[in-house]
């Protein structure tokens, strides 16, 4: 055997994910999206994303175990994610796995979200290790960290106002592409010339933080003009416009951070990172530099119970005892604090 | 037959284990924010008290709401995860029939309460039965001033029981007919004692088709003058 086997499950926002894990391998992830449930409303509705995670957690628990051939008692342990999220979905998840956890005998791990996405690229590539900087992008939240060492994280820099993913959810919306709005632009963008239109690009004398209030107002403002005028241009040139800019700034707050520390490993996660033209730039932007990019497959960069299994994993073979069974959900909990 | 019970619909959240409805170790806290953290120390507690493992448990019980707190889904969480874990079915129970048993005494017609907050209330007519309840009407989510209205159309005796110290004291004005008891809130215990009676006749399900009883749609807040549905680009 490779490494103890691990059940991992998130319930922080709009996906139940579960996951079963042997050491880095992933012997099965199966994920109930809710996408559908809140595209009426365009976004993420609390009370909706609890509910529906209590009746999804126990049939994908049970078809991640059968789907992996994995008996419960033939668990090593239970990993879950105990915050950052909503209160109420992550209440979901923890309260299943702590009550699994103790009625198999086995050790619970709660795990902070956001390191679970630090450790995703693990999943895949055996090379990647630290010190890297991550580059952190979904609906929930975007970060440029330095990872020191695996527990020794430094936020360099983030959003000040919308993360990225809610930015792209934003625009499609205003644009009427659906929800979520990062992979409509993204299809969109395909055939849009991305220097089309000049947008924005934030906080230039800052470098690691982002800021996308500005780009809203300012594609919000043209399009009514354009209308007015009559220039409006094809959508699909907006569209890839509008990435562009987003996408422009994430990958230059990545690299100002990979010249500061002088790392050669550059990681990346969330939802934002499935985008094939920002998956496309970094790699370009690594290559130019010499530096290994390690963004995994976008199924290990949205929210998964993997990668939260994968930082149970990591403690449990260093030997690093479980939770106490009073543990709660950390609903505000922050990387590096 | 030994049985695990868990309550969180309410403010109070209890635990208890025992055999064929008679309690042998209960654990209660009333604090609306600690659910999580009290459920399985106080379930450890109980086993460790009457010298039981998990797999000692044959059903696992639960109060599946209604209840106005996301704990109610915490309670229903752990209470799957544990049956699945070990194998055993599940009953569940509302709350309002939990309330309702403990009340029942007499002839009055019971009607007990739940704070489902935002000024709504769950509610349910029962009939005293000896040695139990029946439900006399479906559950509703009324307000104090429809609750009131209901109440005085009322031919009989009542007795109101549950969480009516959270209506106001105008709600009660004028109701000659009707007196108010306990308990305020459901309890494990009580739950215990109804699940091992279902379970003796069969009444138990798979953890896979526990849901809570919400009795009201979610919180949902949409900006009407910002929110652009599809379709919208400008052409
Ligand atoms: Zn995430």
């Amino acid at each position: 055997m490779s490494g103890p086997l691990i059940l991992g499950i998130e319930t922080s926002c709009d996906e139940t994910g579960v996951a079963v894990l042997e050491g880095m391998k992933v012997r099965s992830s199966v994920l109930a999206s809710q996408v559908d449930l809140h595209a009426r409303f365009g976004g993420v509705v609390p009370e909706v994303a609890a509910r529906a995670h209590v009746e999804a957690i126990r049939p994908l628990v049970h078809q991640a175990l059968t789907m992996a051939g994995v008996h419960p008692d033939e668990l090593d342990a239970v990993a879950v994610t105990q915050g950052p999220g909503l209160v109420g979905a992550l209440m979901v998840g923890y309260s299943f796995a702590k009550a699994l956890a103790y009625s198999l005998g086995k050790p619970l791990y709660g795990i902070d979200h956001m390191e679970g996405h630090l450790f995703a690229p693990r999943l895949s590539f055996a090379r990647y290790e630290p010190p890297a900087v991550v580059v952190l992008a979904s609906g929930g939240h975007s970060q440029i960290v330095h990872v020191k060492g695996w527990g020794d994280y430094e936020v360099l820099g983030g959003t000040i106002d919308d993360a990225a993913g809610e930015a792209f959810d934003k625009l499609a919306r205003f644009m009427g592409l659906g929800y979520p709005g990062g992979p409509a632009i993204d299809k969109d963008a395909v055939d849009g010339d991305p220097e089309a239109i000049s947008f924005p690009r934030a906080l230039r004398d800052r470098p690691y933080d982002f800021s996308f209030s500005g780009l809203k107002t300012s594609v919000v403002t043209y399009l009514e003009k354009a209308k007015k005028d009559g220039t409006l241009p094809p959508r699909a040139d907006v569209s890839a416009s509008i990435q562009e800019a987003i996408i422009d700034v994430l990958v230059a707050k990545t690299f100002n951070a990979v010249e500061a520390t002088g790392v050669e490993v550059v990681g990346g996660g969330g939802g934002v990172l499935a985008n094939s033209r920002l998956r496309k730039r970094l790699a370009e932007e690594a290559d130019a530099r010499g530096v290994g990019l390690f963004v995994p497959e976008p199924a290990l960069c949205t929210d998964n119970g993997a990668m939260i299994a994968s930082v149970a994993s990591y403690r449990m073979e260093r030997g690093q005892p479980g939770d106490p069974l009073t543990g709660d959900v950390l609903p505000g909990l922050r990387l590096g604090s | 037959m030994n049985i695990l019970s868990i309550e969180t619909s309410t403010p109070a959240s209890s635990v208890a284990i025992g055999i064929d409805g008679s309690v042998t170790g209960m654990s209660v806290n009333v604090d609306r924010r600690g659910h999580v953290g009290f459920l399985m120390p106080a379930i450890d507690f109980c086993f460790a008290r009457a010298g039981w493992k998990p797999r000692d448990i044959d059903i696992v019980a639960v109060d599946i709401g209604p209840g106005p707190y996301t704990g109610l889904r915490s309670g229903i969480a752990t209470a799957q995860a544990f049956a699945a874990a070990v194998g055993a079915p599940m009953v569940t129970v509302s709350s309002l029939t939990v309330i309702a048993v403990r009340a029942a005494t007499g002839r009055r017609r019971i009607w007990p309460v739940v704070d489902m907050r935002r000024g709504q209330f769950a509610i349910a007519p029962f009939r005293p039965l000896p040695g139990g309840v029946a439900p006399d009407g479906s559950p509703e989510v009324v307000s104090p001033e429809y609750f009131k209205a209901l109440l005085e159309s009322e031919g009989s005796d009542s007795l109101v029981v549950g969480d009516w110290e959270a209506m106001p004291d105008a709600t009660w004005t004028g109701l000659h007919k009707v007196r108010k008891g306990r308990p305020r809130y459901p309890s494990a215990e009580t739950i215990l004692e109804i699940a091992a009676r279902k379970a003796s006749k069969g009444m138990v399900t798979d953890a896979d088709n526990i849901r809570p009883t919400y009795m009201r749609e979610p919180d949902v807040q949409i900006n009407w003058s910002t929110f652009r549905s599809e379709g919208a680009w400008p052409s």
